[in-house]
C-alpha cells in the first residue's frame, strides 16, 4: 500500500477502506492555510486571489506545495456564499481575512428568494467553480476540496447574527424556509464543485455550535440542514466532512446523526475518547491552531505523532488558522504524519 | 400592597426568565401605576431576571437565542421602568469599554457580555464589531473607564488583543485599567500568556469577573 496516491488516500478513507497512513490535510475555506509565509514566498497574494481563479489555484498549489498538507482547498473564506445572496463583503488584506460589513436582512422573514441558477454562475461562486476545474485538471493525483458555509453561519451572514438566532425561536417558519433556501444555493454550488472536478466537500459551520444553538436547536436546525446538504452531494458521488466547532459537549449524541463521510472538531474534543464512544465516527483534527502558530516545532510534532497514534483518522488543524502562523510549524506538523 | 409589590415583582423577573416580552411591559406598567419604586423593580424583578437567565445559561438549560430573548423581555420592561427612577439611585456607575477586535466581526459574545454587564449596573461603551486596538485604549482614556473588555470569536484576531496591552503598555497607561477578554479560541492559558487581568468563558461570568476586578465580592 505504499503508492497510494494523496487522491486515494483521501478518498479511501473517507470511504472506510484502510489506507497506509492518515492523510495529512487542511481543507480550506474555514481552514484557510494560506498564510503570510507562503503567499510572500510565492507572490500570489491574497486579498487579489479572493477574485481571481488562476490565482487563487496558483494559491492553492502554492499552500500545498510549501506546507506539505495532501490536498488542494479553495476557497480562502467564508463570504462566498453571503457576498452571492447580497451581503456587504470586504476582501481584507495580505494578512486580513475578508469578512461580512453587514449582512442584508434584519428579519427571516424579510428575505427575498433569488434564482439559484443565476446566483451560481454569478460573483465569486463562478470563480471558485473555475479554479476547481483548473485544479483537479492539473494535479489529478491531489484531491481537491471544496468549501462550504454552512447553512446555519450562510443564513446569519444573510439576516444579522443576533436577529437571527431569536427568529430560531420565534420565527421558527421563517428560519426554516430562510435555511431551506440557503440550503439548495449550497447544494447547487457543491454540485458545481463536484462536476468541476472537486474530490471532496467540506462544510465548516462555526455559527452551528452546541454552545450557541443548544441541543434542541441543534437538532432542528443544524443537523436537518446539514443532513439535506451531505444527502444531495452524496447523490453526486462525493464525500462530505462536516467540522464543528466549540467543545460539543451539548450536542456529542447528535454527532453521530450527521451523515458526514468525516467529523472534524476544535482542539478541546479528545478525538480518541469520541472515537471510542461512536465507533462508526471517521474524525478528522485537531491540531490546535494555538500550538500552530506559537510552536515550538518540537511540540507541533510530537502532538501530531499523538493524534496518529490515537487513530485519529484524518490529520488536520483544528480551527482557522492564523495566517501569521509560521510556515515551520505547520511544515513539522505535516512531516511528522508522512514520516509516520 | 406590600403582597402585592413583592408578587409583582417576582413575576416581572419570571416574565423576564420565560422570554415573555409583552408580559414584562404590562407588569412594568402596573409596577408603575402602583406607585411601586421603579429601582426595587429593576433590581429585583428585571436584573434579577436574567440574573436567573444567566445562572440558566451557566447550567446549559439555556442557550444564546434563550438568553437573547430573555434580554429583549429585560430590555422592554425597563424602557417602561426608566424614565420613573429616582435620580439618586444612579449613582456612580463603574465604566466597561466593550468590543470584537479588528478583523473579526462576530460580535453575539460580545452582546451578550454587555447585556449582562449592563443589566449588573456597569455602565457599558461598546465600540462594536471589528475594532482597532488603538481605538479601545483611546477611548477607554477619554471615558476613564475601568475595564476594557475584548472578544474575538476567530483564532486569526487572538492577537489583536495582545496588541491593545502592547498599546497600554508603551503608553504606560496599563495600570489605569483591567483588561478582561473572551470569546471562542481564548483560554485562561492565553490570557495569561498577552498578560491580560483575567478571562471569562461566558457571560455570566464575565460579570463576576468584572466585580473581582474591581475590589467587590465575587
Amino acid at each position: 500500500m505504499s503508492a497510494l496516491s494523496q487522491e486515494e488516500r483521501l478518498t479511501r478513507v473517507l470511504d472506510k477502506k484502510n489506507i497506509d497512513r492518515p492523510p495529512v490535510i487542511c481543507t480550506g475555506g474555514m481552514m484557510n492555510a494560506a498564510i503570510v509565509d507562503v503567499m510572500k514566498a510565492t507572490g500570489h497574494t491574497l486579498p487579489e486571489a479572493h477574485t481571481d481563479a488562476n490565482l487563487m489555484a496558483e494559491l492553492a498549489l502554492d499552500v500545498s506545495r510549501h506546507t506539505g498538507f495532501e490536498n488542494l482547498g479553495i476557497p480562502f473564506c467564508m463570504t462566498v456564499e453571503a457576498e452571492v445572496l447580497g451581503s456587504e463583503v470586504t476582501y481584507g488584506t495580505l494578512a486580513c481575512e475578508p469578512k461580512i460589513v453587514r449582512e442584508i436582512y434584519q428579519s427571516v422573514n424579510d428575505v427575498t428568494l433569488n434564482n439559484i441558477p443565476a446566483m451560481l454562475q454569478s460573483g465569486r461562486m463562478d470563480t471558485v467553480i473555475q479554479a476547481t476545474y483548473l485544479l483537479s485538471r492539473k494535479e489529478p493525483d491531489i484531491p481537491v476540496i471544496g468549501n462550504l458555509t454552512g447553512p446555519i453561519s450562510t443564513a446569519a451572514s444573510l439576516v444579522d447574527p443576533v436577529l437571527f438566532l431569536k427568529e430560531l425561536r420565534k420565527s421558527r417558519e421563517g428560519a426554516h424556509r430562510v435555511l431551506d433556501y440557503v440550503s439548495d444555493l449550497l447544494i447547487g454550488f457543491a454540485k458545481e464543485l463536484v462536476d468541476n472536478g472537486a474530490t471532496a466537500i467540506s462544510i465548516g459551520d462555526p455559527t452551528a455550535t452546541g454552545e450557541i444553538l443548544g441541543p434542541k436547536m441543534f437538532n432542528e436546525y443544524a443537523v436537518r440542514y446539514l443532513n439535506k446538504i451531505i444527502d444531495a452531494i452524496h447523490a453526486q458521488g462525493a464525500p462530505v466532512i462536516v467540522h464543528i466547532c466549540g467543545n460539543m459537549s451539548s450536542v456529542r449524541q447528535s454527532i453521530p446523526d450527521i451523515r458526514a463521510n468525516a467529523i472534524s472538531t476544535d482542539a478541546i474534543v479528545d478525538l480518541r475518547r469520541l472515537k471510542q464512544d461512536f465507533t462508526s465516527l471517521t474524525t478528522m483534527g485537531n491540531l490546535s491552531t494555538y500550538l500552530l502558530e506559537y510552536g515550538p516545532t518540537e511540540k507541533v510534532a510530537e502532538r501530531a505523532r499523538l493524534l496518529v497514534r490515537d487513530g485519529v483518522d484524518i490529520i488536520s488543524p483544528a480551527c482557522g488558522l492564523s495566517t501569521s502562523t509560521r510556515l515551520a510549524h505547520i511544515q513539522a506538523m505535516t512531516a511528522a504524519v508522512r514520516e509516520g | 400592597m406590600i403582597q402585592n409589590q413583592e408578587e409583582l415583582i417576582k413575576q416581572l423577573s419570571d416574565a423576564v426568565v420565560d422570554m415573555d416580552e409583552d408580559k414584562a411591559v404590562e407588569l412594568a406598567n402596573q409596577i408603575v401605576e402602583q406607585g411601586i419604586d421603579a429601582y426595587l423593580a429593576i433590581d429585583q424583578g428585571l436584573s434579577d431576571g436574567m440574573s436567573r437567565a444567566g445562572q440558566l445559561f451557566e447550567e446549559e438549560e439555556y442557550f444564546i437565542p434563550e438568553l437573547l430573548m430573555c434580554s429583549d423581555a429585560m430590555y422592554a420592561g425597563l424602557e417602561v421602568l426608566r424614565p420613573h427612577l429616582k435620580i439618586q439611585h444612579e449613582g456612580e456607575r463603574e465604566i466597561v469599554v466593550i468590543g470584537v477586535i479588528e478583523g473579526d466581526t462576530h460580535d453575539i459574545g460580545k452582546n451578550l457580555v454587555k447585556i449582562m454587564l449592563e443589566t449588573s449596573g456597569y455602565e457599558v461603551i461598546d465600540l462594536g464589531r471589528d475594532i482597532p486596538p488603538q481605538d479601545f485604549v483611546q477611548v477607554a482614556k477619554e471615558k476613564n473607564a475601568h475595564i476594557i473588555a475584548l472578544s474575538t470569536l476567530m483564532t486569526t484576531t487572538m492577537d489583536g488583543m495582545a496588541e491593545v496591552i502592547r498599546i497600554l503598555n508603551r503608553e504606560q497607561v496599563r495600570n489605569s485599567f483591567k483588561v478582561m477578554i473572551g470569546g471562542g479560541p481564548i483560554s485562561q492559558a492565553f490570557a495569561d500568556k498577552i498578560g491580560a487581568d483575567a478571562y471569562a468563558s461566558n457571560a455570566a461570568e464575565a460579570v463576576r469577573i468584572a466585580r473581582k476586578l474591581l475590589g467587590g465580592a465575587a
